[in-house]
């Protein structure tokens, strides 16, 4: 079976745009617009990996981290975080990986592949 | 006075003891040596002790006759005199009096061997004058008075000081260096009616710099019909005006600071969707698929189109220019915005109607700046209809013109907003769109009223729609369309 990666983006065309490139690598996707959304989306089952904006109207992607880490059932879910804003990586805790936009494409994928294969 | 009174002996000596004693003056009767030879009881309790002192003495604590002394004279001529004195009191305070001299003889043609000298204390009156005096020149406004040939004959210390020696020169002249009567004259008005009139003003210091003062006239006559004079108050507000200039433009500048950190977001998001663009018309090119290539330059096109708005928006937000006043008429501003987005409305629920207020005048407006606010408010108005749950909706436009105040109003019945998204709705960046919205309209909209020396306020409940109010104060417009004129008027 596939491995599954939530996408957490508010942008639409990021999203889209990440969602293609993780299928055409073979990968599931399960995608989400806000933090709130994200933890509905979690609930409905595990995805092996979640890529998170911070910057987003309802709900930032650290009070999403924040509330994810506090369930056993999750906290252990690798997150890569995905984001144009300064401080991005401060905004996790232990990220596996931090990427300003726009992404390079090339170095993601390698990170995706080597943490979830 | 009934000479029969007199006859009475009785009376007689009481206008000898008793009158010398208790009439509210201080008398003291001198010799030409200037020795006291009498004086009453109001005089000892003024002056102290007096007897076989000289008069200088106890006057005023000197070893010498004055200078100038009225009595000296009075002995020459026979004749009496009034003056005003200072001189020390019997706590050894000073004493301001005014003091009569006449000779005390039974005949005129005797010599004069002795003055009685009667005075009476007017320290009260000297303070009040001195308070005054102080008040007229020190209080922090401009004082003038003038005539009625509008000539300038008192002013005070803080007029003079920035206008100049102006005494018995034409009030125009001094105030606005102009060579007739001002339009409009409000001291021209105190004189025909008597009433006080304020009025905003500009005008030119001695030093050339522009003065902005806020002017009262007031009537200074016996009544209404005898009006001599007219009295100019005027606040000195330029340099208030000054720092409200300072605070616009500080706040322009954090503003702008705050700008280009939200636009470096928006920028990278929106380089990431072209990325996105190019990565799946690539695919579909690679996999020859006209779906797919459709899909990406759709992407491609969205992305460019936001690039353009906010291009657009973040220039005119930067912009700090001086909004162009022109006379308008606030309805045809108003009809303007509800023809552009009638059918845009329509096409999703929501009728845009135009609510006008007959009788509203023309108003200086810088029509350019107003569209872009109305634009800003209805496209917002329309947007939040769309999100709301029911399908008819209305977005009403408002122009009214009340209690000297002009303002456009906009609501709309749509979602309406919690204390959270209220209190952020004014703030760089921030959008409840998402990706449609590029965070800068109502901040663009607030800075164009305030441009206009007006101010916008919002109301609002969750599910029931919000309203929109720009208030623009007429008096300000008028101002600032003013200084407008003269200003283009000296770069002609």
């Amino acid at each position: 079976m596939s491995k599954k990666i939530l996408i957490i983006e508010d942008e639409p065309d990021v999203k889209n745009f990440l969602e293609q490139l993780f299928q055409d690598e073979g990968y599931d996707t399960v995608t989400a617009s806000d933090g709130l959304e994200g933890l509905e989306k979690l609930s409905e089952g595990k995805p092996d990996l979640i890529t998170l904006d911070l910057q987003m109207p309802k709900d930032t992607g650290t009070a999403f981290y924040r509330k994810m880490h506090h369930n056993n059932d999750f906290k252990d879910i690798p997150v890569i975080v995905i984001s144009g804003i300064a401080g991005r990586h401060l905004a996790v805790r232990q990220p596996v990986a931090v990427f300003d936009k726009p992404i390079d494409k090339e170095e993601l994928m390698r990170k995706v592949k080597e943490t979830i294969g | 006075m009934n000479g029969d009174l007199l006859r009475n002996s009785k009376m007689e000596s009481w206008f000898c003891k008793e009158l010398f004693e208790q009439v509210p003056f201080n008398i003291a009767v001198i010799d030409r040596d200037y020795n006291i030879i009498e004086a009453n009881k109001n005089f000892a309790d003024y002056f102290g002790d007096w007897h076989g002192q000289k008069c200088y003495k106890v006057y005023k604590n000197l070893n010498y006759p004055c200078l100038g002394c009225n009595a000296r004279l009075t002995f020459e001529d026979g004749k009496s005199r009034v003056s005003d004195e200072s001189g020390v009191d019997q706590r050894g305070k000073e004493a301001h009096y005014v003091l009569h001299t006449a000779p005390l003889r039974e005949h005129e043609e005797e010599p004069v061997k002795y003055i009685i000298e009667m005075s009476r204390d007017i320290i009260e009156v000297k303070n009040w004058q001195m308070e005054y005096q102080l008040l007229f020149e020190r209080v922090p406004c401009y004082i003038t008075v003038i005539d009625r040939n509008f000539k300038i004959i008192r002013a005070n210390e803080n007029f003079r000081e920035k206008f100049g020696d102006v005494v018995g020169r034409q009030c125009y002249e001094v105030y606005k260096k102009r060579k007739s009567k001002c339009p409009n004259c409000p001291a021209e008005r105190t004189f025909r009616d008597g009433g006080v009139h304020r009025s905003d003003q500009v005008g030119i210091k001695k030093s050339g710099e522009r003065a902005y003062y806020m002017l009262t006239t007031s009537p200074l006559g016996r009544d209404a019909d005898d009006i001599a004079h007219v009295i100019e108050i005027s606040i000195d507000v330029t340099e208030s005006k000054k720092l409200e200039k300072e605070v616009i433009e500080a706040e322009r500048l954090a503003a702008v600071g705050q700008t280009v950190a939200g636009l470096a977001h928006s920028i990278k998001n929106i380089l990431m969707g072209l990325e996105g663009g190019m990565y799946i018309v690539k695919k579909g090119l690679k996999k020859n698929d006209n779906k797919i290539l459709e899909q990406g330059w759709e992407m491609l096109e969205r992305n460019f189109n936001k690039t353009t708005s906010l291009v657009r928006d973040f220039l005119s937000f930067s912009k700090g220019r001086l909004p162009e006043l022109e006379m308008v008429d606030p309805n045809e501003l108003v009809d303007e915005i509800v023809n552009l987005y009638k059918d845009v409305a329509r096409n999703v629920g929501v009728e845009l109607v135009a609510d006008l207020d007959e009788n509203i005048h023309k108003a200086p407006l810088d029509p350019k700046g107003i569209h872009t606010c109305l634009t800003n408010l209805v496209s917002n108005a329309i947007d939040a209809c769309r999100m709301s749950d029911r399908d008819e909706n209305e977005v009403r436009i408002r122009a009214v013109d009340k209690n000297g105040t002009l303002s456009f109003v906009v609501s709309d019945t749509g979602t309406g907003m919690d204390s959270e998204i209220k209190r952020k709705v004014f703030t760089t960046f921030f959008t409840t769109k998402g990706g449609e919205g590029t965070g800068l309209g109502l901040l663009t909209t607030r800075k164009i009223v305030k441009e206009h020396g007006g101010s916008i306020s919002l109301e609002s409940s969750k599910e029931k729609g919000s309203t929109f109010r720009m208030d623009f104060p007429k008096n300000r417009l008028n101002t600032l369309y003013k200084e407008g004129l003269s200003k283009s008027g000296e770069s002609n």
